[in-house]
Parts: structure tokens; sequence; C-alpha cells
């Protein structure tokens, strides 16, 4: 009896170690995952913050076509009570070939401290225009050449563009940094037209009168109800105004218009809401009643919401982040080097993925759950995209190669250009918008589809009108992980022939125009810094890697957003 | 959308269809892509080094292949003619069909003695065939002969005629399977300069190593997370893990290779010296190593063995948890005596999909790895994976048809046949477990 006790005693001590090891061990393995997150995130961030010394920086200097070549300094270098120069002058020898033998020109750069000042510099054969310019601090200035050929550009002296009120190279410091004014930039400009922020502001209030009604509103809201009719052509109309007389920035001008006009369908719902309400003799005061009266009500929230978020950073506000939306690549100097090509390439690869890729998906998935029947072809072709969404990104890079870069055989022609890698990154996301696609039908009750057939549906329009509006959130969230997905992948460009630097905005159609159709993306970018052995581009890899992981994050955010806005919807 | 609501009922299935047939074309175009490029590839490979004739060779019909030609004609005509006519078998004298063991002896013999002597490798799989035509016909005979009857599938006679196709077109054309041979058995890699090679087992076994290696790394932690996080955890710290681990999958792989090239590298090289100053390795470590490789992929497989590893467990019926519960187990004897072994199909789903992410992964790889194709258990030193060798040829000026631009498609056919192969293999096991539960 004594030692059955003791034995179970051990086993006990044995079981209870054993059990108190293993879920230690377990917890500590789950978190491993967190300390790796941890430390990639560190270790990327980490070189972003350059500790420069004095003079670490070599002399800005860069070959230029015949175009134009843009320079910008921060900080003055000319007193502005006395009028001399506070540091060395800033001296830019410029030089060329033509057909006398090699000309060599110095332009003298003053620096003052008011905005705004600027003076062209024209090149031509004879020599420079001018021999001293005087320019505001933090303003461009540009030089024109009307030669044939390549003008190289070499600071001789002087602070470089990124350098403090003492000449010291400005590298202490993150390299994605950036500004942000509101409503106006440090020259004391707008940054918005007023028609832009006035729709701004119509969205913003007819969300809130949509969020939460409240009497006082709607009250006001309802002297508008003869004049109904009117609303949307007038709203339409202003819509189309602000695009007409837009200047500048075209996407602050776009968003506007497209405020205007959701605002317009809103306040046509709204009121046609209200009329309802009071036509089955119900008072305005019954807020909970006209919530459910206003036609398509979360559809409308949703979108206005977006749009509202995606305003509030192109409206009010001007972000400007010189690392990402102005500088090009720097051949020789790091830190003056930035990612606006591949920023624009991305963006603009996206866009043809997207075109390309998400209404061919949709369609295919919406085959795929509604229409098929169960027959080897079906069984085929699900098969099919199971296995291509496991397929290696680069094999998708081949067929683009080979497909649509190659010229002759079936290839297109297309050649290295911001086409080809649109069509492929568009074939490398179809798979996976397929899978996400059909896993959002298949979440849409049943009884949704057999109650629409019940009143006599035909089979597309149950698609169309009631199970495709159900879906579509789903849908949505699946294309934009999709797009997020391939947005990191450089695999494929590097096999359909991304180039390692371009210093102009690459063009979407210059494949088919004739033009130049070189083109980067931010992971090719990313890819090639890393390769260079100077640790400085290490630095630049790191803070290209930043902004890329932001645009990831932003574009993830949205999906989870929609998620959730899903998942409250299908729970109420 | 006017225009697509005009279109009514079937007209809309039609265009649809139109839509989803695209996928079946998106992968004959990658198919066809690979092979035909791979094809020019092993023909400019021979016609190298002088092997390769496309003209009709007298002396071929005398070769180990026209042979094997022949006895594959001969079981292919049995096939067929047992198919078409069932009584055809029983016309043959029985002595034929169930031979005493001497004769099977003394085959067996033939065919190792070819392989010796001759190095025929379609006259040993003409042999095969013949002798499973043999032992399938005489099935079928004893089956007609207790009342059985005759099945026959068509994968057997596809495969039969494909056979028939290679060792006529070997035979006609010498030595054509000389490249092929070359590709698949020797390890030198070397696609450029003068002293030309193409082993591709260089960058086989690179690629192996990286992704066992990121297997190694990746199952305990991915599968144990899973476990956690399924069994133990408490919700608000699965709140906190999954959208890390979700974040974890999304940043992109040349994020993680920069990652690998200025962290881990070093953390490797300082371990390498270590081994290279005690000579357990004969040559110093390089930043660029396949475990360096190993232990990023790793981590990038890690999310993906964890999120379908916890959805497997989460699929068991907890009944089966409750169950061993009350039989007095404890929790850890039910998470490893009860639940891992009722999800573990979809639990090495997960572990074979992951494996195949981890043989496609490029840039990740090409930025950890290095870009020297060799061929050495040493992974201190730089090596070369087939993505990254395709990621790094193609980095370069590559002139359309040369040998340098086919041999990416040769290599990125194998590498899709290797994931082809794991993918299909994953799904079913996968599909298994989703039918189970």
């Amino acid at each position: 009896m004594k030692d059955i006790d003791k034995l179970q005693k051990r086993n006990r001590t044995y079981r209870d170690l054993t059990e108190r090891l293993g879920s230690t061990g377990l917890a500590v393995s789950g978190l491993i995952g967190l300390l790796f997150l941890g430390v990639l995130v560190w270790q990327i961030a980490e070189p972003t913050f350059i500790s420069g010394e004095e003079g670490e920086i070599p002399a800005a200097s860069e070959s230029i076509p015949v175009t134009d070549y843009i320079l910008k300094w921060d900080f003055a270098n000319v007193d502005s009570e006395t009028g001399e120069l506070t540091t060395e002058p800033i001296i830019l020898r410029l030089t060329w070939e033509d057909g006398g033998g090699e000309q060599s020109h110095d332009l003298q750069v003053n620096i003052i401290e008011e905005k705004g000042v600027t003076k062209d510099v024209n090149i031509t054969s004879d020599g420079l225009d001018s021999e001293i310019v005087e320019i505001g601090r933090k303003t461009k200035f540009y030089l024109y050449s009307n030669l044939e050929v390549i003008v190289e550009v070499e600071q001789i002296s002087g602070p470089v563009p990124s350098a403090d009120s003492n000449g010291y190279p400005v590298v202490d410091s993150f390299v994605v940094s950036g500004d942000i004014h509101i409503l106006s930039d440090d020259d004391g400009e707008l940054v918005f037209q007023p028609l832009e922020l006035v729709g701004y502001a119509v969205l913003f209030l007819l969300i809130i009168v949509m969020t939460w009604p409240k009497v006082g509103a709607l009250n006001a809201l309802s002297s508008l109800q003869p004049y109904r009719r009117f609303i949307r052509p007038v709203f339409y109309t202003i819509s189309g105004m602000t695009l007409a007389i837009s200047q500048g920035m075209f996407v602050a001008a776009a968003l506007g218009a497209v405020c205007w006009a959701l605002s317009g369908v809103m306040l046509n719902r709204i009121l046609e809401g209200m009329e309802r309400l009071q036509n089955i003799g119900r008072e305005l005061s019954e807020t909970s009643r006209l919530k459910h009266s206003i036609s398509n009500r979360d559809g409308l929230l949703m979108w206005s919401r977006m749009l509202f978020v995606t305003s509030t950073i192109f409206i009010p506000l001007l972000i400007d982040i010189p690392f990402l939306t102005e500088r090009y690549q720097d051949i020789f100097v790091p830190y003056a080097s930035g990612i606006r090509a591949a920023f624009f390439g991305t963006i603009w690869v996206m866009l043809i993925a997207m075109i390309v890729s998400i209404p061919i998906s949709v369609g295919a998935a919406i085959y795929l759950e509604e229409y098929a029947k169960p027959n080897q072809m079906t069984k085929l072709i699900q098969a099919l995209v199971t296995n291509l969404a496991g397929v290696p990104s680069i094999v998708f890079g081949m067929f683009g190669l080979a497909i649509f870069v190659k010229q002759g055989g079936i290839g297109w022609g297309l050649g290295p250009s911001v086409l080809a890698a649109g069509l492929t990154m568009g074939v490398m996301a179809m798979p996976i918008i397929v899978l996400a696609g059909q896993e959002a039908l298949r979440s849409v009750p049943r009884s949704l589809r057999e109650s629409a057939y019940g009143v006599g549906c035909t089979r597309w329009q149950v698609t169309k009108d009631h199970v495709l509006p159900s879906a579509m959130p789903g849908i949505m969230t699946g294309s934009i992980l999709a797009m997020s997905r391939i947005m990191g992948e450089a695999a494929p460009l590097v096999v359909v022939g991304a180039t390692a630097m371009i210093l102009f905005d690459p063009e979407p159609l210059a494949a088919l125009s004739g033009g130049n159709a070189e083109f980067t993306v931010i992971p090719i970018q990313i890819y090639f810094w890393t390769q260079e052995a100077d640790p400085a581009w290490h630095s630049m890899a790191a803070a290209a890697s930043i902004a890329l992981i932001c645009l990831l994050v932003a574009m993830n955010s949205i999906a989870i957003v929609l998620r959730q806005h899903f998942r409250r919807r299908l729970n109420s | 959308m006017s225009l697509i609501s005009k279109i009514k009922g079937d007209k809309a299935g039609t265009v649809l269809f139109l839509m989803s047939f695209s996928v079946i074309l998106i992968t004959l175009g990658i198919i066809q892509t690979l092979l035909f490029e791979s094809l020019t590839f092993f023909q400019e490979v021979a016609s190298e080094r002088g092997w390769f004739s496309l003209e009709f060779n007298a002396e071929g019909i005398f070769s180990t292949s026209s042979l094997a030609a022949l006895v594959l004609i001969v079981c292919l005509v049995f096939e067929i003619a047992s198919w078409k006519d069932e009584s055809f078998i029983s016309k043959i004298p029985n002595s034929m069909w169930f031979p005493n063991k001497y004769v099977v002896n003394t085959i067996l013999v033939i065919s190792v003695l070819q392989f010796i002597f001759i190095k025929g490798f379609l006259l040993n799989i003409a042999i095969l065939f013949a002798v499973l035509i043999w032992r399938k016909i005489s099935g079928v005979e004893m089956k007609r002969q207790f009342g059985g009857h005759l099945e026959f599938t068509n994968t057997w006679r596809n495969l039969l005629g494909l056979f028939v196709f290679i060792s006529l077109f070997d035979a006609f054309t010498m030595n054509y399977g000389g490249a092929i041979g070359e590709f698949f058995l020797q390890t030198t890699w070397n696609p450029t300069g003068s002293n030309l090679s193409f082993g591709v087992n260089s960058l086989l076994l690179t690629t192996l190593q990286v992704a066992f290696g990121a297997l190694i790394i990746a199952v305990p932690l991915g599968v144990g997370t899973a476990i956690y996080l399924s069994e133990y955890a408490h919700p608000r710290l699965v709140a906190i893990v999954k959208p890390t681990l979700e974040i974890l999958a999304g940043i992109p792989s040349v994020v993680y290779g920069f990652f690998a090239f200025i962290y881990i590298g070093p953390l490797v090289v300082e371990l390498g010296e270590y081994a290279f100053a005690n000579g357990w390795i004969d040559e110093p470590p390089n930043v660029m190593n396949p475990i360096n490789g190993a232990i990023v992929v790793g981590v990038m497989i890690l999310p993906l063995i964890a999120s379908m590893s916890e959805d497997a467990l989460r699929a068991v019926p907890n009944e089966l948890r409750e169950g061993s519960l009350a039989l007095g187990a404890t929790k850890i004897e039910t998470t490893f005596r009860v639940m891992i072994q009722a999800s573990l199909s979809g639990i090495v789903a997960s572990i074979i999909l992951a494996l195949s992410r981890a043989v496609g992964e490029t840039m990740a790889v090409t930025l950890a790895v290095g870009t020297i194709a060799v061929f050495t258990s040493n992974m201190f030193v730089p090596a070369q994976t087939m993505t990254a060798y395709i990621a790094q040829r193609v980095g370069g000026d590559l002139p359309f048809g040369e040998i340098g631009y086919l041999t990416i498609f040769a290599v990125g056919l194998y590498l899709f046949v290797i994931t082809l192969c794991l993918n299909l293999l994953g799904n079913k096991v996968l599909s298994a477990y989703r039918e189970a539960y």
C-alpha cells in the first residue's frame, strides 16, 4: 500500500513537471514570433537613423540629360542683414562636351532667407545666361539645357543640398522624414482649392447626419425637400467644376470631385428616406426608423467614410516626404537619393495589375461558386486555381518574360515596361483573388439565395442583386490583401526586367506609344541597394523598406476596416 | 455595367465561364513556355556537345533504345489487343501467363546485366513495362477464370505510349538524352565562360539545404505556436500574437532578404569562425551562406505553418478533447496524444505547403545565400539556389534565344515541377483532413 502511494506520488510529480514544462515550452515557441518581429523592426529601423560626421557626404554630382534639373537648399548661406556669405560659396561646375571640345562653367548659388525667390538658369552652347543667382531657401530652381549632349553637374564647394545652416551635412536624422502642412504650406500658399475643401466639409457633415441623425439637422435639411430632384444634377455639376478648375494636384481635385458626387447621392438618399418616413405618417424625431428607411445606408456610409479618410490625407493636408515623392536616385550620393521613380512605378504597376486581374478573377469566382455544374471541367479549373496560388512567383515572372516581354513566337513584344510588369503581376494575383472571392461568396447564407429564387429572380439577378452585394466586402478585402502581397514581390519583376535606376517618372503606356518604357518598383530598389558595397546604401535600403512596409500597412488597414464592417453587418 | 445587366441568364454564365477559363489558359501558357524553352535548351546543349542530330540514323535501329522501343511496342500491341477483345487473352496458352519462377529470375538477371553493361536506361523501363503488363494480364486471366471482369485505365496506356515515343525519338536522334542526363545527374553548374557545364544538382542541393533548414527552424516553432494559441493561450494573448504573425506573413520577402544580409549574416559568420577555428569546416565563412538563408526562410514560413496548423487544431471536435480530459489525462497528454493525432493530416499539409513555399522563395534567398553555384556540404560559404540563379541570371542583359537565356527555363521547369508536386500532395492531404471533420 505504501509503495503504491509512493508510486502515485512520484507519478503525479512527474506529470505536474511535464505539464508545466510543456506549457512553458509551447508559450515560448509562440512568443518567439513576437521576438523575431521585434528584432526585424529594430534592425530595419536602426540603420535609417544616420549619425553622420562632418564632411562625410561627398559633393553632389550628377549627369543630367538635356532636359532640366531641380535643386533645393534648406538653409540660407547669406546673412539677411549684412548680405555676406556665412559659409563657403556654393559653386556648381557644369561641364559638357560639344563640337568645340570640353566646356566648363561655374555657377555660384547664393541662398537667401526669403522664400519663393527663384531664378532659372539656361544652358546654351555659349555658356550660362547668368554666373551668380540668388535663390530663396527651400525653393526649387531649374537648370534648363537646350544642348544635345549630357551635362555633368558637380558641386565643387559649399554645403550640399541637405546641409544645415553651418554647412554641415544634415544626416544625423531619419531618412524618411517629412513635413506636414495644414491648409497652407511654408510659403503661405493654400494647399487646396476652395471647392475641394467645401466638398470635403459637406461630406463630413453628411456623414455625421447619417451616422447620428438628430432632429435639428433633419429639420434644417427638410427645407430642401421641394428641390430634391435638382440636388443630384447640381452636385454633379459642382463636382465637374471642381475637376475643371483644378490646377496642380490632380489627386486632390479628383478626390474633391468624388466627395461632391457622393455627397449628392447621400443627401438625395437622406431626403428620400425622410419623405418615405413622412408618407407612412411618422415623425422625423423617430430617428431609429429613419436609419432603416434610408436605402443602402450601410454601404453608403462605408464608402463615404473610406473616401473621407483618404481625402483627409490629400485635401486639407500637404504631406511632403521628399524621400518618397521628390528625390530621384542619385548615382553618387546615397543620402541625396529618393525613391520617387520607384514609388510611381509601384503605383502604376499595381494599378494595371488591379485593372487586369480583379474583374476577371471576380468573374471566375462567381462562375465557380454560383454557375458551375459539378463536372470534370469545374474540378479541373478548381484544382488549377488552388495549385496556381502555390506556384513560385519567379515562375510567373518567366511566364511574363516569355509572353509579354519577348518579341516573336507567342510573345507580345511589350519589352521590359510598366505594362508588361502590370500584366505579369495581374496574372500572379489572379488565383489569390479567385480563392478569396470564392471564400466570400461561400459565406453568403444559403437562405438569401433561396428567398431570391423564391420570388422568381433569374440566376443572374440573384447573383447580381443579392449575392454579390453581400459578398462584396469580402471580395474587396481579398483583393486588397492580394494586391498588398504582390506589391512586395520583387522576383517576377526582376525577371520581367525592372532597371536598377531611372531618373524620370515611369510612363504606364510607354510600351505602346514607343517612349522610354524603363521602370522600377520599391522592392527592386531595395534589392539593388542592398547589393551595393557601401553601407550608406544599406541605410537607403532600410528607409525604402520602411516606406514599403508603411504602404503595405496602410493597404492592409483598409482591408481590416472593411472586414470589421462586414463582420458587424453579418452579426447584426 | 449596363452592358452586363443586359445579358440575361445563361449568357452571363457563358461570359463568366470564359473568365474562369482564363485560369486554364494561364496554366497552359506557363507549362508551354517552360517546356518549349527547356526543350530548346536541351537541343542547344546537345548540339554544343556535338551530340544532336535529327536526321534518320541507320545505326540507331540497332541501339538499345530501338530495342526498348521494340519491347514497348510489343507491350502496347498486347495491351491494346487485350483491351479491344477480351477473348484474345484466353487464346494464348496458360503457360505463357503463368510461367515457372526460373523464367522470371532469368528476366531479372538479364535486366540487371544489361543495366550494368549496356547502360540502356530506356531498355530497363521497357523490361519493367513488359513485366508489369505480363503481371497485369495474368491477373486479369486469373480473374476471368474465377469470374472477374476486365478493367483498363487510360493513364497506363498513355504512359506506355509516351515511353514508346521517347525511345523511338532517342533511337533515331543520337544521344539526345545525354543533355538531359547531364542536367539531372551532374554536379557542376557553370553556364558561362568557356568550360560550360549544366549539372543542376549543385543548385538543387543548396535549395534543399535552405528549404529543409527552414523547416527545422519553422516546424517546432510554428506547430508549437499553433498548439499554444489553440489550447493554452488567453484570448487576450491570442489577440496580440495572431496579428503579429499576420504582419510577419505580410512583410515582403526582399525586406527579409535585407534583414538577413545585415543582421543574420554577421551572426552566422561568428558561429562559422568558431567552427573554422576548431577545424570543423575547411573554408572561412562568408556573410552569404545557406544557414543564413535557412534562418530567414524559416522565419518567413513560420506564420504559414502556425496559422494553418492552428486552423487544423481548431477544426478538431471538442468532444475528443473533453473525452480525453474526462478520462483523467492531463492537458499536455490530451494535446500530444489526442489533439495532434486527430489533426495530424492538417499539420502535415501545412508543413508540405510551407516546404513548397520555401523552395520557391526568391529574393530573400538571393540576398542571403549568394550567387556562386557550388556543390558542397559546407554550409558556411556562398552558394546558389535555383530561384536565386534565375534572378541573378536575368538581372544582366540577356539576349533572347542564347543558351544563358534558355538555362533559366530549364531550371524554372524543374522548380515548377517540384513545387507543383508538393502543392498537389499538400492539397490532397488537406482535403483529406477537411473531409474527416
